[in-house]
C-alpha cells in the first residue's frame, strides 16, 4: 500500500486584535446576532476548510486581511467594507451570501456591528488552516541523476547486461530467482511486436529457430531497429504523449481540420527511424524554428500546436501546451498551479505563469512553411499572474522563466525573445533531473510492460517511488551518456535477459509478488489497438506497408489496409472503435493508455464489417488446399506455429459440423432496381438493379444526379424518381410461399412544386394492381386481399408523371401474405430497406475468424 | 485520512497502479488495497477483484436513493415564463421597458413579453403549469421544480459543458461518466450509459457526454434514434452474415482454443476476463435488440407514450432503465431546437407538443412498474430564456421581435422520482422570472444534489489525473437537501 503524506499544517501568524477589547454588550452583541450568521451563511466558503476568494471570515483578522482582491472590513466605515457592499445583492455585483439575500434585520444587525467598530471577542483564537507541507528538496526525482554503478549478484551467470544485475540483485534480496528464457518463437514475436508492432510469419520464425549462430538474435534486433515500421511502432508511441489528432475540436462553424497534421506525425516516425537524439528530438518541438534551418523541422512544433482549440480560447490553448510539454516530457503537473500554488509539488502559480508568458509571445503565423511552426512576437508579452486563473483578475508581474524546482538558484529570466528557445534547452538538458529519467521509464514502460515509475506523467512527490530507483537512474545516465539515442536505450533493454525471461508466472512468484514488481518473470502484454488491427490485416495478407501521407478514415465501413497509426483521429467525435480499444485520449495528454476489457471489443472482432472482411480474406488465401492442409497453413498465418493435434482435429471437426449457409435465409426479399414503364400497358417492361448503395441509399453512382441514371434513388422511405419513363424507380418483393397478400402503405409527394409522381403496384412486371397520382398530398395505397404464388414479384413502380420537377417522393408498404396452415408472413418495406446482400460466412471463413478473436493472437507472451 | 476511493473496485483499479491494472484493470483512483485484501481474504483475491470488468455493479458511499438517471434535456433552452414558471406581472408590462434594468445576455434585449400560453394549478400540490405541457402537468405531484437554477454565461456551448461536464471549457468527464465509473452498471448485456438524439448531435456534439481523462468505456453511448432498426443503432451488435446458432458453436470453439491456450499459459485474470468478454458480447446480441425494440410493446403503452420520434426514444429510454442501464440520455434533437429566438410562441408549443405526452407516459409508466422511487428523471436545458423580447440584430435571428434570448441568470429545471421530494417549488426569480433570487442553485448544486441521490458525497467522489484529485464540481457545489425527500 502506497505511504500516504501526512498532513501538516501551517500556523496562521496573526497580528493581535489592533482595536481596543470589546465590551461585555459588544461582545453578547456579537456573539448573538453576528457570529451565528456568519457560521450559518459564510463558513461554508470562508472558513478554515475553505477559503474561497482567498476570505476566511471566521476571525475578525482575516476579515481585516481581506480576500486575494483586498481588504473586506473596514471596522467603524460602513461604506468602505467591501462585505457590506456584497450583502446588498446589487443585480450588477457579486451577491453574498450567493442564493439569497440576508433578511433586512439581520443586515441591520450588521450595520450595526461595523459601524461600533466590529468588536470580536479577544479571547478567539482562529482555528489553522488546512493544508500540506512536505520537504520536496528531498524528493528523489528532484535529485541530479546519478550514474550508479550496477550491484554485485550471487548468481554471476545468469546476468547478462547491467539491467539484469540491478533486476537480480533486487529479487535475491527477497529470495526469489528470474525465470528461464521463454522458447524462442516467443522471444521473436515479442521482440517484433515491441519493436515493430506487427507479428512475425511463419517463414521468418522458423529462419529465427534454424538459425543457430550466437548472434542470431541479435542480429533479429538490428533488422528491426533498423525496419522503417520501428518508426511507426514507437513513433505511435510518442503520438499518445503529444494527445494528437487531425481535428481541432470543438470551434464553432470554422473548418476543424488540421490538414498538415500528419506532417507532424511523419516527422516523428522520421525521427525515430533516424534515431534522431533525443534532447534533439525535444528542441525541435519546442523551437525547431531556433533550432534548425531544415523546412522539414518545423513540422515539429505540431507537437505544441496540435492540441485542442477550446474554441479559440487563448488561456486554454496555452494551458494545453503547457500541460503537454511538463507532464509530457518532465512528469511535472505543472497546470495545477493556474490557478493556486500547487497543493503537493514546489510550483507556485507564478511559475506558471512564468511559462504562460514565454507561450503568450508567440504566434502562428499563416502561410508559412509550415502551418504547424510557431514563430516569437516581436515584442514579447510580460505575465502577470491571474489570481485564481481568472484572466480578468490580473496580480503580480513575473518573468518568463523556467521552473524554480528544476533550475534551482541557478534561475535567471529569459532574455532570448519569448523565451521559447532558452526553455527547450532547459528542458532538454542532462542536468535536468526529470527529462532523461522521463523518457527512460517510458521506454521501459513499452517493453517491459510496467514502467518503474508507475504514474509515468507524474513524478511529483505524491507519485509512486520507482520499484528500482538505481536501475532508473542507470538508464536515464546513459541515455544522456549515449548522445540520447533511444535505439540504444531500446537495444539494452531488449538485449537483456530480464526482457528475454518467461512470461509465465510460477505459483511461487505469485504468492511472493503477485504484482511482480521484481520482475521473475515478463508480464504477458494484450495488444493495442494498432497492434492489433494491424495483425487482423496482415494475417488476411492484407497489409498495405506504404510509409507515411496523409491520415486515412479507418472507422465505420472504411476498407482501408494502411497500418493504424496512419488513421483520421478526430478528437471532437472519436470514432466508437478507438474508445473501445483504449486508445490514449487524444484530448489532453495521455500519461498511459488503460487497458479494459469489454464485451464491445469482442462485438467489433465477431460482427463488425472490418473484422469480417478480414476473416473472409483469410480464409480465401488457402482455398485451394486440401482441408487438412488448409488448417495447418490458417494456424500458420495466424499463430505463426503448426496446429497439435488435437487442435487440428478440433478444426476439421468444426468444419464437418457446420452447414453450408443458405443465403436465402439472409436474403430479405426486396431488390431495388429501376426500369421501362409502358404507360399505355400499364406494364413493366424491364428491370435492372441499381448499381450502387452509399450506405443509406441505391442509386446510380456516388454523387446524384449520376451521369448515366439521373435522379433515380431508392431509400428506406422512397426515393426519387429517374430522368423518364425509361428510369422508373422499381421497388419489388419476391412472394416466398403461395398465399393471399394484402398490402397496404401511403404515396406522399410533399412539396407543391413540380407536377407530383405516379405510383403503381405490378405482379410480375404486368398486371397491374393498383395506381395512384400525388402532388403535394399523401394517398393510401390499399389492396385488399388477392392470391399470389411462390416467385411471383411485386413491383412497386414510380415514374415523373408528367415532368421531371421536385420529383421526390416517400411510399413506405406493409405486406401481410397469408399462407394457409403456415400463418402470416409480414414485410415492411422501409424496416428491411438494406444495402447489398453481404457474403455469408462459410464454415472456413468461420474458423478463420474464430483464430482472429483467440486469446493467443492477442496476447504477447 | 480522506479516502481518495469510493469502493472496492475502484480501488481494485486503483490497485492497479502499481501493476495489476496493466493486467486488465484500469489505472485509476488510489489504492485501498488491504481494504480489497480484507474483503477478498487474499492477495490473490484483491488481483482477481482487480481484473473484474470495470462496468461492474458498485457500492456507493451512502445508501442509494436514485439508481438510475433519466435526463431529458431540452437543448437550446427552454423558457422559464412559458413553461413553469409563470410571471403575471409580464402581462401588465408587456411591450414596456421593464422597471428594472435588463440583465446582459448574449443579444440586445428590449420591452417585457408576455407568454402566449395559460398557466393552470395541478394535482394536489396545485403547482401551477403552462398549458404546452399539460399533460406531464398531471404527475407534477411527484416533480421537484427548481425555479432558481443559474449557470455562469449566456452561451451554448459553455453552457452545455457546464450542465453536462461540471467544467465550461476544459476537458472534464460527463455527470454519465462519473456514474458509470462509480456504480458500473447492472446489466453487462447493454452500454452502461446511452445517449439519445435524433438526427444527429447537439451542439458541442459527443463532448457532451465524454468521458474526459476516465477510461473511454465510460463514454456515452450514442444513438441517433431517428433510426429504428437495432442494428443501425448499436454498431456490430448483429452478425447478419452468420445465423445465431452457428456463432455459438464458433464461440464454443473459440473457447476450446482459448482454454488450451490458458493450461499452456498457466493461470491468469486478463485471459479469463477476455474470454467471459465474448460470452458477454454473445449475450449482449440478443439483449439489445430486444431492449431496443419498442415494437414489443404492448399497444396500450405504445398509445400512451403516442406518436412520434420523442415518444419512441423516451419508451426506450424507460425500457433501458427497466434492465439497469446506468444513466440514460435523451436530447430532443440535433442542434438546439429549443432555441427560439423567433416565432417562441409556435416553436416553444410544437417542441412540448412533441415530448409533453411521452413525458407524462413515461413519469406514469415508471410509476406503475414500481420504478420511479429508484429513478430519478431530470428535465432541463442548458440555460432558460429573458422573460424580455430578443432585438433585431443582423445575422442573428430573424427580426421578428417575437422571441427571447438565452438567460443563464435563471430557469427552470425539475427532478422527479428517485428519492425527490415531490409536489415542490424550490427556489425563485425575480418577479420578472429573469434571475434567479431566492434559493439559488448552480448547476454545480445540482450536481451535488443528483450524486448525493445516487450515494455519493460530491467531495469525495473524486479521481486523481495528472497530479490532482479531481471531482464533477471541482471546488463548488452543495446539496439542496430540501430537494431530497
Amino acid at each position: 500500500m502506497r505511504a500516504l503524506i501526512p498532513r501538516f499544517v501551517i500556523l496562521a501568524i496573526l497580528t493581535p486584535a489592533a482595536l481596543s477589547a470589546a465590551t461585555p454588550e459588544q461582545e453578547e452583541f456579537f456573539e448573538k446576532k453576528i457570529r451565528p450568521v456568519l457560521v450559518e451563511s459564510c463558513y461554508e466558503c470562508h472558513s478554515s476548510k475553505k477559503q474561497q476568494a482567498g476570505l476566511r471570515v471566521d476571525h475578525i483578522d482575516f476579515l481585516k486581511k481581506g480576500s486575494e482582491n483586498g481588504p473586506v472590513l473596514k471596522p467603524g466605515d460602513l461604506a468602505g467594507s467591501r462585505i457590506w457592499e456584497v450583502l446588498q445583492h446589487d443585480p450588477l455585483d457579486t451577491q453574498m451570501p450567493p442564493d439569497s439575500k440576508l433578511d433586512a434585520a439581520v443586515l441591520a444587525d450588521i450595520k450595526r456591528w461595523i459601524e461600533m467598530g466590529a468588536p470580536w471577542p479577544a479571547s478567539d483564537v482562529p482555528a489553522t488552516t488546512e493544508g500540506a507541507a512536505v520537504d520536496w528538496t528531498q524528493h528523489w526525482a528532484f535529485q541530479p541523476i546519478g550514474r550508479p554503478q550496477p550491484p554485485e549478484t550471487r548468481n554471476t551467470a545468469w546476468p547478462r547486461t547491467q539491467i539484469d544485475r540491478f533486476v537480480l540483485a533486487k529479487l535475491e534480496a527477497s529470495g526469489m530467482r528470474p525465470s528461464d528464457e521463454t522458447d524462442r518463437a516467443t522471444l521473436l514475436r515479442r521482440l517484433k511486436y515491441d519493436l515493430l508492432g506487427l507479428p512475425p510469419s511463419f517463414e521468418e520464425i522458423q529462419a529465427f529457430l534454424a538459425d543457430e549462430s550466437p548472434d542470431a538474435y541479435e542480429k533479429r534486433v538490428e533488422s528491426y531497429l533498423n525496419a522503417p515500421q520501428f518508426g511507426e511502432r514507437w513513433g505511435r508511441h510518442w503520438l499518445d504523449v503529444a494527445r494528437y489528432a487531425d481535428t481541432k475540436g470543438y470551434v464553432f462553424t470554422e473548418d476543424r481540420n488540421y490538414y498538415d497534421a500528419w506532417r507532424f506525425r511523419d516527422w516523428v516516425i522520421a525521427a525515430f527511424n533516424n534515431d534522431l537524439p533525443y534532447d534533439r528530438f525535444i528542441k525541435l518541438q519546442i523551437a525547431a524554428d531556433q533550432f534548425s534551418e531544415a523546412p522539414d523541422d518545423l513540422h515539429a512544433m505540431g507537437f505544441l500546436t496540435l492540441g485542442r482549440r477550446f474554441i479559440n480560447n487563448k488561456n486554454d490553448i496555452i494551458d494545453d501546451r503547457i500541460d503537454v510539454m511538463s507532464r509530457g516530457l518532465m512528469g511535472l503537473t505543472v497546470t495545477c498551479a493556474r490557478c493556486h500554488d500547487h497543493k503537493f509539488d514546489p510550483i507556485p502559480t507564478a511559475d506558471y505563469y512564468s511559462l504562460y508568458g514565454v507561450f503568450d509571445s508567440c504566434d502562428e503565423p499563416k502561410n508559412e512553411p509550415s502551418t504547424l511552426r510557431l514563430v516569437d512576437k516581436e515584442r514579447p508579452s510580460e505575465p502577470r499572474v491571474f489570481l485564481r486563473g481568472n484572466a480578468r483578475n490580473g496580480g503580480p508581474r513575473v518573468p518568463r522563466q523556467f521552473l524554480e524546482v528544476v533550475a534551482r538558484e541557478d534561475r535567471k529570466p529569459f532574455t532570448q525573445g519569448s523565451g521559447r528557445k532558452e526553455l527547450a534547452e532547459a528542458v532538454a538538458n542532462g542536468d535536468n533531473p526529470l527529462t532523461a529519467r522521463v523518457w527512460a521509464n517510458r521506454v521501459w514502460g513499452h517493453l517491459i510492460g510496467r514502467e518503474l515509475v508507475r504514474t509515468p506523467s507524474d513524478f511529483g512527490v505524491r507519485s509512486d517511488p520507482p520499484t528500482h530507483p538505481e536501475l532508473l537512474d542507470s538508464l536515464a545516465g546513459r541515455l544522456i551518456d549515449s548522445g540520447w539515442s533511444t535505439k540504444t536505450l531500446i537495444r539494452e533493454i531488449v538485449l537483456s535477459n530480464t526482457y528475454r525471461q518467461s512470461s509465465r508466472m510460477t505459483p511461487d512468484d505469485e504468492a511472493r509478488d503477485p504484482e511482480n514488481l521484481l520482475l521473475a518473470h515478463m508480464n504477458r502484454k494484450r495488444a493495442d489497438f494498432e497492434s492489433l488491427r494491424d495483425s487482423l490485416l496482415a494475417a488476411a495478407g492484407n497489409l498495405d506497408l506504404t510509409l507515411g501521407g496523409k491520415s486515412v478514415e479507418i472507422s465505420g465501413s472504411s476498407t482501408a489496409n494502411r497500418r493504424t497509426v496512419y488513421a483520421f483521429i478526430d478528437r471532437q467525435n472519436l470514432p466508437e472503435v478507438f474508445r473501445v480499444f483504449d486508445l490514449a485520449s487524444p484530448d489532453t495528454h495521455a500519461p498511459r493508455r488503460y487497458e479494459t476489457s469489454v464485451p464491445q471489443q469482442a462485438l467489433y472482432l465477431m460482427n463488425s464489417p472490418f473484422a469480417l472482411a478480414q476473416a473472409q480474406k483469410l480464409s480465401a488465401r488457402y482455398e485451394a488446399l486440401e482441408p487438412a492442409d488448409r488448417v495447418r497453413e490458417l494456424f500458420r498465418a495466424v499463430y505463426a506455429r503448426d496446429p497439435s493435434s488435437d487442435e487440428a482435429a478440433a478444426a476439421k471437426d468444426f468444419i464437418d459440423a457446420a452447414p453450408e449457409p443458405e443465403s436465402a435465409d439472409i436474403a430479405s426479399g426486396w431488390e431495388y432496381g429501376y426500369g421501362a414503364v409502358d404507360p399505355d400497358a400499364s406494364k413493366l417492361t424491364s428491370f435492372t438493379p441499381l448499381p450502387h448503395f452509399t450506405g443509406s441509399a441505391w442509386q446510380g453512382g456516388p454523387q446524384l444526379p449520376d451521369d448515366g441514371l439521373g435522379w433515380a434513388m431508392l431509400n428506406s422511405a422512397g426515393g426519387h424518381v429517374g430522368n423518364d419513363l425509361q428510369h422508373a424507380v422499381v421497388r419489388r418483393w419476391s412472394v416466398p410461399a403461395d398465399g393471399r397478400l394484402a398490402i397496404r402503405g401511403e404515396l406522399r409527394h410533399n412539396t407543391d412544386q413540380g407536377d407530383g409522381v405516379r405510383g403503381r403496384i405490378l405482379i410480375s412486371g404486368d398486371g397491374q394492381r393498383g395506381v395512384w397520382e400525388v402532388q403535394n398530398r399523401r394517398q393510401r395505397t390499399i389492396l385488399s386481399g388477392f392470391d399470389v404464388r411462390a416467385g411471383d414479384t411485386i413491383e412497386f413502380v414510380t415514374d415523373l408523371k408528367g415532368n421531371l420537377n421536385h420529383d421526390s417522393f416517400e411510399w413506405k408498404v406493409r405486406l401481410t401474405l397469408d399462407v394457409a396452415g403456415v400463418g402470416i408472413v409480414e414485410s415492411s418495406s422501409d424496416r428491411e430497406f438494406a444495402g447489398p446482400t453481404p457474403l455469408p460466412l462459410k464454415p472456413w471463413d468461420q474458423l478463420a475468424q474464430t483464430l482472429l478473436l483467440s486469446n493467443e493472437f492477442q496476447f504477447i507472451d | 485520512m480522506q479516502t481518495e476511493t469510493i469502493n472496492p473496485a475502484l480501488d481494485a483499479a486503483a490497485l492497479s497502479r502499481r501493476d495489476l491494472l496493466h493486467r486488465c484493470g484500469m489505472g485509476m483512483g488510489a489504492l485501498m488495497l488491504s481494504q480489497l485484501m480484507a474483503e477478498t481474504g487474499s492477495v490473490r483475491g484483491a488481483l482477481q477483484a482487480a481484473t473484474k470488468n470495470p462496468l461492474e455493479p458498485r457500492q456507493s458511499h451512502f445508501p442509494v436513493r436514485a439508481k438510475r438517471v433519466i435526463h431529458l434535456f431540452m437543448n437550446g433552452g427552454p423558457s422559464q415564463v412559458d413553461t413553469f414558471d409563470p410571471k403575471p406581472l409580464l402581462d401588465k408590462y408587456h411591450g414596456e421597458k421593464l422597471p428594472i434594468e435588463n440583465l446582459r445576455t448574449e443579444r440586445p434585449t428590449g420591452a417585457a413579453y408576455r407568454s402566449p400560453y395559460k398557466f393552470q394549478k395541478y394535482g394536489e400540490s396545485g403547482i401551477p403549469v403552462s398549458e404546452i405541457f399539460s399533460k406531464t402537468a398531471e404527475c407534477v405531484d411527484d416533480m421537484a421544480i427548481v425555479r432558481s437554477m443559474h449557470a455562469d454565461v449566456p452561451n451554448h456551448e459553455p453552457s452545455l459543458l457546464l450542465m453536462n461536464c461540471g467544467d465550461a471549457r476544459q476537458i472534464r468527464p460527463s455527470l454519465g461518466s462519473w456514474l458509470t465509473y462509480g456504480l458500473g452498471t447492472d446489466n453487462q448485456n447493454l452500454p452502461a450509459f446511452v445517449v439519445m438524439c435524433p438526427g444527429g448531435y447537439p451542439i458541442q456534439e459527443s463532448q457532451n457526454w465524454q468521458s474526459g481523462f476516465l477510461p473511454g468505456i465510460y463514454q456515452g453511448t450514442y444513438l441517433d434514434t431517428n433510426n429504428v432498426e437495432v442494428s443501425k443503432l448499436i454498431s456490430n451488435i448483429r452478425n447478419d452474415r452468420l445465423p445465431r446458432e452457428q456463432q455459438r458453436k464458433q464461440i464454443d470453439l473459440l473457447q476450446q482454443l482459448n482454454q488450451r491456450h490458458l493450461d499452456r499459459s498457466g493461470h491468469d485474470p486478463q485471459l479469463e476476463a477476455r474470454i467471459q468478454s465474448y460470452e458477454l458480447a454473445f449475450r449482449m446480441q440478443s439483449e439489445a435488440a430486444d431492449a431496443f425494440d419498442v415494437s414489443r410493446e404492448p399497444k396500450h403503452i405504445l398509445d400512451m407514450y403516442g406518436p412520434g420520434t420523442q415518444a419512441r426514444q423516451i419508451l426506450i429510454a424507460r425500457r433501458l432503465v427497466e434492465r439497469g442501464v446506468r444513466f440514460v440520455q435523451v436530447w430532443h434533437g440535433e442542434g438546439q431546437p429549443w432555441d427560439n429566438h423567433d416565432d417562441i410562441e409556435v416553436n416553444h408549443r410544437r417542441l412540448a407538443g412533441q415530448c409533453d405526452q411521452a413525458i407524462a407516459a413515461l413519469l406514469k409508466d415508471l410509476k406503475q412498474r414500481g420504478l420511479l422511487d429508484e429513478t430519478l428523471v431530470v428535465w432541463g436545458g442548458e440555460f432558460g430564456r429573458t422573460p424580455v423580447v430578443e432585438m433585431p440584430k443582423e445575422g442573428s435571428n430573424q427580426g421578428k421581435i417575437n422571441g427571447r434570448d438565452h438567460n443563464h441568470w435563471g430557469f427552470t429545471m425539475w427532478l422527479a422520482g428517485g428519492g425527490v421530494r415531490g409536489g415542490t417549488i424550490y427556489g425563485a426569480t425575480d418577479e420578472f422570472g429573469f434571475r434567479a433570487v431566492e434559493n439559488k442553485v448552480h448547476v454545480h448544486d445540482l450536481h451535488a444534489t443528483i450524486l448525493r441521490l445516487m450515494g455519493f458525497d460530491h467531495e469525495q467522489f473524486t479521481y486523481r489525473y495528472a497530479g490532482r484529485d479531481f471531482r464533477l464540481t471541482d471546488v463548488h457545489g452543495r446539496v439542496i437537501h430540501d430537494l431530497i425527500a
